[in-house]
């Protein structure tokens, strides 16, 4: 008893003892102390928040938002017309499953925390170093709100480390106004340029060029929202409920010194790059006049690392930090475990060079006046219809029966025994008979069968006798009318894929770069820039010739891309603009920028939809009064004649509709932040 | 030890009434007292109910649409002080100036506690009517239609004006549309593609054709021996709730049509 008696009073010492103040900060606690003073440990900091960051590259996928994984993603599939699949991922850009929202704050707090804190150790660092640490903080602060505006609209602009806890007034920040939230951009913007060294610390970290670039991207964004608003029915604009403010869109009394100044600092920025010449277009095999050169150069400018267009690159690390790009995407026969992520369109096909047109400008298929007229134009091989496209196509796009990892590309929608020549398949090729497929042709299903076609590979595919062999009636890279795993279009993607033949494909396995800038994105947002200043009659900020800095970027592009050069100078018109535009559509194809274009440019709802592509198309071709479709191009043989020839319709296989109201223009903010603040709006429009 | 269980209730049951409380609604013209007729879906009637108890910054329940008869029925709502509001091809009930400052609210704010009937009163902004019936030749549906104004352009103009940004197009008739479907639901989100039609009218040139007879026509061939449901809409240039982007059709009833 005594022992016992003994122990306890020895058990509660101990614990008396315990009470003592302890302010010795546990040894598993990284601070500011240890972080803040070295390069290795501010390393430590800079790895954190770039890991954080919003890009759009190979983890990204639209529908779903960035949830940081590379699960089924592909480019281009969100209703921005460059691609469809099978999917039900390939949908319009209305919102994103994961919102950018709580991510967001998150890295702005990291970077908030660094501005505030890093003085105070200032004297351990020089000051180049010092103000270039300052300067990445500065540009994460503006990539993150940059990210969330081009969203929502007005976001709350969380500028200082917030304490938790503390009162509510402290905690609680409304949205700006969306014009406040482009200033602070600019703003950060400009802080992180006037710091950052023009050379970056360590690959993929951020320098002043990157950070002029983006500023560019950012302020086109902010220049063509301000202005295009105007044009969505009623006015794309909005005061939020609880705070007043106006949370979208600008007001009336200044919309228009908005855009003119964001365009202007669009510009500079871009020519800042420009003139200081650190970058150029990739152009180490290109070979005036010789396509099949300039052809290879675009193949591999996307994953040469030392390429001088490269602006800012994410790099992927085998076996270490990978991706799944090439599983997802490549053609049907080389599927690992999946194949035909991305199937380009022939409307996307349809804004390059090199093809013969109807009056109307869609691609010649017949020898009418419009595809569902006169006679179908045959060819020896399915290449020959693209022997004179544009070599930049051929970068992006695998032609049927061209070469990939040494093999050719079998694309074939099926066999026709009829006699030649050939009347078009359908009456009607129009939008309201999208729905008619080949399947249920009589020449397919009816007794005198002329059509033969293929709902899955292998034993599934029908034969057809042809000069004593037996043909498959689909080629072996589809298209199958009931498998959606080949391409769905005729067409396949050849751009970011891994074209070495003996690399290992699969889950993971992939290591390619994804390009996030690059010296064309600048040339390109100089040339929009240039023309939208000159269209309200502003003055060039610099004394430069804003449409001869235009042209020149323009024909810097094509001339590289292998396309037709511009004839004289571009005009301040919405023509010029368009011209503009369109080269921007081409290429910047597949690498997550159009959808932000169609959105900025306010051309997916149904009224302003004629602008879908950049140039002006009549948007009745492709769409009803609300939703609209995508074509693809598929390869028929003749067996009568031993030649190919091409049906262009709607998406035969896994048809997908899209719509777009003007609403989707601002995404809903999740609505558990608006239900749990007293201050956070909803869009008034919702 | 048994204290300490009891008290987290392990053995009740979740006790909380499940919702039941029925609201029957149904949205008319204040002129004629006849149902705005509508789509199905979300270019119709929108329905939008916010329970109040639970204080300012509360969310709205999820939305809901009203049938093509213009009426709504939502059996499973908790009890509770609801704020009850419409938006649709009428005068906005709900109208606040450019500053967000409430103008007026015709919404029905009230206590749900077993089975309610509503009804709203509004301003369609148009009639669609038919005139006589439609005939069937060839495949092709011939239907003729009249669309009157069903607010007076001074009254839109008063009650809209305020709201900001006002514009005279606003009152312009745009479209006709001609829905044709299988579905006896037709309209909007249910037609055939291939069949339905629509007349467009570009700026005020419509002025002189209300209250006229206006011949629509349906595209392509309709094969024969089945019967199908035809519908036609006509909408101004204004769209609800202001900022959507949306511009809804008043529509007229649908019609069973045996194509032979």
């Amino acid at each position: 008893m005594k022992r016992l008696l003994f122990i306890l009073a020895i058990a509660a010492s101990g614990s008396l003892n315990s009470c003592v103040d302890m302010d010795i900060t546990p040894k598993n606690i990284v601070t500011d102390n240890e972080l803040l003073n070295t390069p290795a440990g501010m390393d430590i900091y800079m790895s954190r928040m770039y890991s954080l960051m919003p890009f759009e590259d190979f983890k990204y996928t639209a529908q779903w938002g960035f949830e940081s994984n590379g699960w089924l993603n592909s480019t281009g599939i969100e209703g921005t017309g460059e691609a469809v699949n099978r999917e039900g991922l390939s949908a319009s850009f209305t919102g994103e499953r994961t919102s950018y929202w709580s991510k967001g704050f998150v890295l702005i707090r990291d970077a908030n925390h660094l501005i505030e804190t890093l003085p105070a150790f200032r004297e351990n660092f020089s000051e180049e170093l010092y103000n270039h640490y300052l300067g990445e903080a500065y540009y994460v602060r503006a990539m993150t709100f940059y990210t969330m505006a081009k969203r929502f609209g007005g976001i709350p602009l969380v500028t200082k480390v917030i304490q938790y806890p503390s009162s509510e007034d402290e905690m609680e920040v409304p949205r700006a106004s969306e014009e406040e939230t482009w200033d602070q951009i600019l703003a950060d913007f400009d802080q992180a340029i006037e710091l950052l060294m023009p050379q970056e610390i360590k690959e993929g970290y951020a320098n002043k060029y990157v950070a002029l670039a983006f500023k560019s991207e950012a302020m086109l964004y902010a220049g063509s929202v301000a202005k295009y608003n105007q044009d969505v029915s009623g006015r794309l604009t909005g005061i939020g409920r609880k705070t007043g403010v106006r949370v979208i869109g600008f007001d009336e009394a200044s919309w228009r010194t908005a855009s003119v100044r964001y365009f202007t600092e669009a510009y500079q920025a871009a020519r800042t790059i420009m003139q200081d010449g650190k970058y150029s277009l990739y152009k180490k095999r290109w070979i005036a006049g010789d396509t099949e050169a300039q052809y290879q150069n675009m193949v591999e400018m996307f994953s040469d690392l030392s390429s001088p267009e490269n602006i800012y690159v994410k790099e992927y690390i085998f076996p270490t930090a990978t991706h799944s790009f090439d599983a997802y995407n490549m053609p049907f026969s080389f599927r690992s475990p999946l194949s035909a992520g991305t199937c380009p369109t022939l409307d996307f096909v349809e804004l390059f060079d090199g093809f013969d047109r109807y009056p109307d400008g869609s691609i010649r298929v017949t020898n009418g006046d419009q595809n569902a007229s006169g006679e179908y134009l045959m060819f020896d091989s399915p290449l020959d219809f693209f022997k004179d496209a544009e070599p930049r196509l051929r970068a992006y796009v695998i032609f049927p029966f061209d070469q990939f990892r040494n093999k050719q590309i079998e694309v074939r929608g099926g066999v026709y025994t009829g006699d030649a020549p050939i009347k078009p398949f359908f009456s009607s090729y129009a939008y309201n008979n999208a729905d008619t497929r080949y399947q249920n042709l009589s020449i397919y299903n009816g007794s005198s069968k002329s059509l033969y076609l293929s709902p899955r590979e292998g034993g599934s595919q029908e034969l057809v006798d042809y000069n004593g062999q037996q043909m498959t009636a689909a080629g072996q890279e589809g298209p199958f009318f009931d498998n959606g795993e080949a391409t769905v279009t005729g067409l396949y993607l050849r751009k970011w894929l891994q074209t070495n033949p003996s690399a290992e494909l699969g889950e993971g396995k992939s290591a390619q770069p994804f390009i996030l800038m690059r010296y064309a994105d600048v040339l390109l947002n100089a040339a929009e820039a240039a023309i939208e200043l000159e269209l309200v009659g502003a003055s060039s900020p610099d004394g430069s010739s804003l449409l001869q800095v235009a042209t020149d970027a323009i024909n810097a592009i094509r001339e590289r891309a292998g396309a037709v050069m511009l004839q004289g100078t571009l005009t301040g018109d919405v023509n010029g603009r368009n011209i503009v535009r369109k080269e921007r559509r081409k290429e910047l194809a597949f690498e997550h920028k159009s959808k932000w274009d169609i959105r900025r440019w306010r051309v997916a709802h149904y009224e302003g939809r004629d602008g879908f592509w950049g140039e002006s198309r009549d948007k009745n071709k492709f769409s009803n009064n609300e939703n609209f479709r995508f074509r693809g191009l598929y390869p028929f043989f003749s067996t009568k004649t031993g030649k190919y020839f091409f049906d262009a319709r709607f998406q035969w296989i896994a048809s997908k509709t899209f719509g777009y109201r003007p609403l989707d223009y601002y995404f809903e903010v999740p609505s558990g932040e608006v239900a749990k603040s007293s201050v956070i709006d909803q869009q008034p429009n919702r | 030890m048994l204290a300490l269980v009891s008290s987290c209730s392990l053995f009740e049951a979740d006790s909380y009434d499940a919702p039941d409380v029925t609201l029957v609604g149904s949205v008319v013209d204040v002129l004629t007292g006849k149902p705005v007729l509508t789509d199905q879906g979300s270019e119709g009637i929108r329905v939008r109910l916010t329970e109040l108890s639970w204080g300012d910054n509360v969310e709205h329940n999820p939305d809901f649409y009203c049938m093509p008869d213009g009426t709504f029925q939502n059996t499973k709502l908790f009890k509770g002080n609801y704020h009850i509001t419409v938006d649709g091809p009428f005068v906005p009930l709900l109208r606040r100036d450019p500053d967000g400052k409430e103008l007026a609210d015709e919404s029905i704010v009230m206590n749900l506690e077993t089975s309610h009937q509503v009804k709203f009163e509004v301003q369609p902004f148009l009639h669609v009517e038919w005139v006589g019936e439609p005939t069937v030749q060839n495949g092709k549906i011939t239907a003729k239609v009249k669309v009157t104004r069903g607010v007076s352009p001074e009254d839109f103009k008063a009650k809209v004006e305020p709201m900001g940004n006002y514009n005279d197009d606003f009152l312009n008739m745009t479209d006709i549309q001609f829905f044709v479907s299988y579905s006896s639901s037709v309209g909007y989100r249910a037609r055939d593609e291939r069949w339905s039609s629509r007349l467009d009218y570009s700026g005020n040139s419509f002025e002189d054709l209300f209250g006229q007879t206006i011949t629509i026509e349906s595209n392509g061939e309709i094969p024969a021996g089945r019967t199908v449901f035809v519908r036609a809409a006509a909408r101004i240039n204004y769209n609800t709730p202001v900022g959507s982007g949306t511009r809804r059709w008043n529509y007229n009833e649908a019609k069973e049509i045996l194509v032979n």
